[in-house]
């Protein structure tokens, strides 16, 4: 790219050109989405909000250890599961009083998701939850639960994927 | 308020001048952020500038201390926001170089290609919000439908728009979604074919010419002398690129003769080269991520990571990788003592630098060009303060 010196230098050139480009753009269709009418289409990974399934979860922690902001809330109690009536042992079981994500410190990294080892959480691409008060950014479990129903399924990968 | 006179200089009743000290910032507008330039000025005339740097300081190298290697590319991809993709690259490499692990090859290239991708992003942010400082408000718009169509792309793969976290020690999180690469391609096609769009509008511009022309010139020792990096420095003739002079991930194979990848620089120095390095690293780039696409749609399939123990843990060691991040060189010192943390995670960020020359390039200078120049140094002020 030479510099432009040979560009023709005065007001009106520069102004023809530009109405020029005005008047080119201005039959051309907007680029713009009108959102919020129009909703976006987003892909399956998007990271909008993490949503959980809490049968899968066995209250082991780890999703709330490796957080890198520590903004994953569990607690759980263990229950005592009977022997059966053929005999055997009792067993115990944990069970999960409470599963709560603070989205005000969430930084949107999906770690929880990828250490989770029983399939627990998931991602889904919505993000109107947007609060006026930073407390209702902590969602608990039932609210957590409630974004399952929009998590969508994985892409197919490339033939290369392995 | 009481009008105060002030009387300095030798001699009553000669016409008295007196240096004013002016705060630009941190809430300025044209600072990207909350940088603070303390200006002294003559008149119009800037005679001495202090870039104060620290209002977004957040400690990211102590928190670094504190975090396994997966967590801390959460951090490391933030303090420069606008090229995310690039920042997690260069401590990826950091980690699996002191690890010795070999990472896939289709990983390589669909790393070369998403940190492509992340330059075109990067610069044509600056692209649109330059001229944005300079009181041109279009360029804005057409930058961000370019944006808008790579980050689509881009949040198609990794499922972010900023902060991708798509790397991982070993190669990528994911693998690539099925009919990407098309898409890719697309995207790519598209904004090469409107980017001229872009380019008459910035460099055709008479009123751009006349605010940028000769304004802000910066000399090779200047930028030797302040560690200057990245577009900045190629604009000055400084001949410095990490991907042709110590290539990383696929850069030694695009930058060879006859390869998609070239440096581009000018002599000028000032305002003006600085953007057109800018237009122009954005065709290259656009070039590169293309020959990536074509080089991984022909690659037989394979893995796009490394199966990774449950803990990793860097054997006792200290390792420098640099990268060549989109505003400059980036680099990550990281020593460890065989912990899962590292013991130490130094950062050396392009912003830092690239803006610490202000207090050598503006005085001597207008203060109406002062806002042409300090937009024209490129920066991200969370990469300065860290």
């Amino acid at each position: 790219m030479s510099r432009p010196d040979q560009h023709k230098h005065g007001l009106v050139p520069g102004l023809v050109k530009g109405m020029a480009t005005t008047a080119r753009t201005m039959t051309s269709h907007a680029h713009t989405q009108e959102y919020p009418d129009v909703k976006p289409e987003l892909p399956p990974r998007s990271r909008g909000v993490i949503a959980l399934l809490a049968e899968n979860c066995t209250s082991c922690m780890l999703c709330a250890r490796e957080c890198p902001d520590w903004c994953i809330y569990i607690d759980s109690h263990k229950e005592t599961i009977p022997a059966g009536p053929e005999g055997g042992r009792d067993r115990q079981q944990n069970v999960l009083d409470r599963f709560a994500i603070d989205f005000s410190l969430c930084m949107y990294c999906g770690i929880c998701i990828e250490v989770c080892p029983f399939d627990a959480l998931f991602w889904s691409p919505e993000f109107e939850y947007a609060e006026t008060d930073i407390r209702d950014m902590l969602h608990e479990k039932d609210r957590l639960g409630e974004w399952m129903a929009t998590v969508p399924p994985p892409p197919a990968t490339d033939p290369g994927a392995q | 308020m009481a009008r105060r006179e002030l009387t300095v200089g030798v001699g009553a009743g000669d016409l008295a001048t007196a240096d004013m000290v002016l705060n630009i910032g941190p809430q300025h507008p044209a600072t990207h952020g909350v940088l603070r330039l303390r200006v002294t000025l003559d008149g119009e005339r800037i005679m001495a500038a202090d870039p104060i740097v620290g209002y977004m300081h957040r400690g990211a190298e102590k928190l670094f201390e504190v975090r396994d290697y997966r967590q801390i590319l959460v951090l490391a991809n933030r303090h420069d926001w606008l090229s995310a993709f690039s920042n997690e690259i260069g401590l990826a490499l950091a980690v699996e170089r002191m690890l010795g692990m070999d990472v896939p090859e289709r990983a390589t290239w669909a790393r070369t290609l998403l940190t492509e991708l992340n330059r075109v992003l990067n610069h044509l942010m600056f692209l649109g919000s330059y001229p944005l400082e300079l009181g041109a408000i279009t360029p804005i718009f057409y930058a961000f439908r370019e944006r808008e169509e790579l980050q689509a792309v881009m949040e198609e793969i990794s499922g972010g728009r900023m902060h991708y976290m798509f790397n991982r020690v070993g190669g990528l999180r994911e693998d690539i979604p099925a009919g990407w690469l098309v898409r890719v391609t697309a995207a790519i096609d598209a904004v090469r074919r409107r980017m001229p769009d872009l380019e008459s509008l910035l460099v055709g511009n008479e009123i751009v010419h006349a605010r940028t022309r000769g304004v802000g010139v910066l000399t090779p020792e200047v930028i030797h002398a302040y560690g200057v990096s990245g577009p900045i420095a190629r604009a000055s003739g400084v001949d410095v690129d990490l991907r042709r002079d110590q290539p990383y991930l696929a850069y030694a194979e695009l930058f060879a003769p006859g390869g998609a990848g070239r440096v581009v620089t000018r002599t000028e120095g000032d305002c003006l080269a600085r953007l057109e390095v800018l237009l122009e690293q954005v065709q290259v780039s656009l070039d590169l991520a293309q020959a990536c696409v074509e080089r991984l749609s022909a690659m037989p399939g394979g893995p796009i990571n490394v199966k990774l123990p449950k803990v990793v843990k860097v054997p006792e060691g200290d390792d420098y990788v640099a990268t060549e991040n989109p505003l400059g060189l980036n680099g990550y010192y990281l020593v460890s003592r065989g912990e899962k943390t590292p013991w130490r995670l130094k950062l050396r960020s392009a912003s830092f630098n690239n803006v610490a020359v202000l207090a050598e390039v503006l005085p001597g200078t207008l203060l109406a060009d002062m806002v042409a120049i300090l937009g024209s140094m490129f920066f991200v002020v969370g990469d300065i303060d860290k």
